[in-house]
């Protein structure tokens, strides 16, 4: 399983994050290594591929929430980045802000399934 | 001092509304040693969840944006919905513009995520509770369950509020009653006495509906209410009276209102609507009048009257009420014969000296006091008739007034029966005289209990006849065995023709009925002749005597004894 460490070295604000879970590191770590499985990152990236970005805002409204209350920073900054494009329904190309993310989660994947 | 709900062992139990497993996990591990905690993937298992039988949760937590359905309608089912709404609900947002829309609906606070530290949150879950527990008893002490007004310890404190934040507005203080309620309830049930509280309540907020104004019911029948000035108010009254009456069942009741307006605020809520009440009070038994306004004139007369009222009892156990004899004189014969008495009370104040009954008999008509004096003046009439059988060997009958409200009084005839046991006399010895108005307001009623009473044994003598409204149909039905003729007729029988004329009728009438006719307020022999002539059997008044104390009577027995 994930280090606070190598959560640490990713960018999280590891102290917030256990904070949050009421000190409680194993738990706070049992809940990151869901984080690389939430479907939202599909549901996200096919919804912008459909051109539904209703759907797509929904889903990563959700993302933000948990990334959030993890406080897995890096991850959570690109989220809220694309959640406020969506919310307003920009007109944009989403590729490069999508693939920052599916980098970002895979790379939180590998240290989680270690 | 601790709250009990914090030395409580006893956990409450928390809803946490969220399509986020992590978001679900993170929150339920922050309270689950506070509260036992729930959960729900969306506000359509939320709302089974509140539904299932048993459930009582003090607080629901929501997210907003779900699937199936959303939080805001949630929050709107929620409050929708008479016992649910009184769970608070904290909602789980990220956006401004949520926040203001969730508490719109009836959310009582917001959380942010990402979510603030687990003590924070947790103070507000725990704050949110109490704030909402709090209410609820509030709420629940300040309404009256009859008819949903509030109640009085509340209203006066909401009056309060008014006048601290509103002392520019002129503002009335009105007191509604219902005249003689509590026989509503006896003769019809509490269920239609409640249901006619409940209309009366709805029509005064109905008619109210577009002026400021706080109401209250208090005292079983009486509606307090508190609305901004208006100059007069039978209109109103004639609408609420209108409103009540279209819809009131059997009972045919009569609301009356005592205003006090452009209240002083310097006195405090109670003594306004006291001058309000008293002004209602004025009008009691007054069915020319619906609204009384209370000035100064009615509040010294008030302050007089409570000035008797305080003191009747003491009044009674001092002896400075006097019962008094007038004697009845049988004119059939050559020579009048002493036939029986009429006790009456008199009032020698310690301060105030002799009180005329006119002005404290129908005050405890009024308040029911009148009790107190009735019996005072059965016990003492039945031991003078004791003490002048014993003394004289002679029985003079002695006719006593029994008031409406001793009519409706279940112990009634115990009462009379243990006055005759205690002082060893018949009830031939004590004649009951019932006013005729008494018998035109509760016809059916009375007539019952003075069947009830004839069977035992009293006479009832029918009083005042003439200045009541009965009808011939009415008298000839109605259980009597003397009626005694008004002394209006009498006093004007030598001045108009009418009168004469009447007397004549009256007479007439008791000769139908085959009872005898005693005329009271003769004062003259030419009176008595006349009456005699007339065939009237019995007279009572200063001709013969005016009422005087028993030792003064006594003389009169031992004349009849020689």
């Amino acid at each position: 399983m994930i280090t606070i460490d190598e959560l640490k070295q990713f960018g999280a604000n590891t102290d917030e994050g256990v904070a949050r879970c009421m000190g409680n590191e194993e738990f706070y770590l049992k809940l990151v290594s869901t984080v690389p499985g939430q479907k939202e990152f599909t549901v996200l990236s096919d919804k912008i591929a459909e051109g539904d970005l209703s759907a797509a805002f929904e889903a990563a409204h959700a993302l933000k929430g948990v990334l959030g209350n993890l406080s897995l920073t890096p991850l959570y900054d690109k989220v809220c980045e694309i959640t406020e494009l969506l919310r307003a329904k920009t007109d944009t190309d989403y590729s490069e802000l999508l693939k920052q993310i599916s980098d970002l989660n895979e790379e939180l994947k590998l240290a989680c399934g270690k | 001092m601790k709250r009990f709900r914090t030395i409580s062992n006893f956990k409450k139990r928390v809803l946490i509304v969220d399509d986020e497993d992590i978001n679900r996990q993170i929150l339920g591990n922050m309270l689950s040693e506070t509260y036992d905690v729930d959960f729900a993937c969306d506000g359509k298992e939320a709302w089974e969840r509140l539904n299932e039988d048993g459930s009582d949760y003090s607080l629901i937590l929501s997210d907003l944006l779900m699937p199936v359905m959303d939080g805001f309608e949630l929050i709107e089912k929620v409050k929708a919905d008479p016992v649910l709404k009184a769970v608070p609900i904290i909602v789980i947002t990220s956006d401004k513009e949520s926040e203001v829309r969730s508490i719109k609906l009836g959310a009582a606070d917001f959380i942010k995520k990402p979510f603030g530290m687990p003590d924070v949150i947790l103070a507000r879950c725990e704050r949110i509770i109490e704030l909402y527990e709090d209410n609820t008893i509030i709420r629940s002490a300040e309404k009256d369950h009859v008819t949903g007004l509030y109640t009085r310890d509340l209203f006066f404190e909401y009056v309060r509020q008014i006048e601290v934040h509103q002392k520019t507005l002129d503002m009335d203080c009105l007191v509604f009653n219902i005249d003689h309620f509590h026989l509503v309830n006896e003769m019809y049930g509490r269920e239609t006495g409640d249901a006619i509280l409940k209309k009366v309540a709805d029509t005064i907020t109905e008619v109210m509906e577009e002026h400021a104004s706080l109401a209250c019911r208090t005292e079983g029948d009486s509606f307090y209410l508190y609305c901004e000035h208006q100059e007069k108010y039978e209109a109103l009254m004639d609408r609420i009276t209108e409103m009540v009456g279209s819809d009131q069942g059997p009972a045919k009741i009569r609301l009356r209102a005592g205003v006090y307006q452009d209240a002083d605020l310097s006195l405090d809520p109670e003594t306004m609507f006291d001058r309000a009440k008293l002004a209602c009070d004025r009008i009691k038994g007054d069915y020319t009048v619906t609204v009384a306004y209370y000035n100064k004139e009615l509040y010294q007369k008030a302050i007089y009257q409570e000035h008797l009222i305080e003191n009747i009892d003491q009044s009674i156990e001092d002896e400075d009420f006097k019962v008094y004899f007038q004697p009845k004189y049988d004119i059939t014969g050559d020579t009048p014969k002493l036939r029986s008495a009429e006790a009456l009370i008199r009032w020698n104040h310690p301060e105030l000296g002799m009180i005329s009954p006119g002005e404290f008999i129908p005050l405890f008509e009024s308040n029911g006091l009148i009790q107190k004096v009735d019996n005072f003046v059965w016990n003492k009439a039945a031991s003078c008739i004791r003490e002048w059988k014993d003394k004289y060997g002679y029985s003079v009958p002695v006719s006593v007034n029994v008031s409406r409200i001793d009519i409706f009084d279940s112990k009634l005839e115990e009462k009379l029966q243990n006055i005759l046991k205690n002082n060893g006399i018949t009830e031939k010895d004590l004649m009951l005289e019932i006013t005729e108005s008494a018998y035109s307001d509760n016809a059916d009623s009375l007539t019952e209990v003075a069947n009830r009473l004839r069977d035992r044994g009293f006479m009832i003598e029918m009083d005042d006849f003439g200045s009541g409204y009965s009808s011939l149909n009415m008298i000839t039905t109605l259980p009597i065995d003397v009626l005694k003729l008004d002394m209006k007729f009498v006093r004007n029988m030598e001045k108009d023709e009418k009168s004469l004329k009447l007397v004549e009728l009256i007479i007439g009438i008791a000769g139908f009925l085959d009872v005898p006719v005693v005329a009271e307020g003769v004062e003259t022999e030419s009176q008595l002749l006349k009456l005699k002539k007339m065939g009237c059997q019995v007279i009572q008044g200063y001709y013969f005597s005016r009422p005087v104390p028993a030792s003064e009577f006594e003389e009169f027995i031992k004349k009849e004894c020689v």
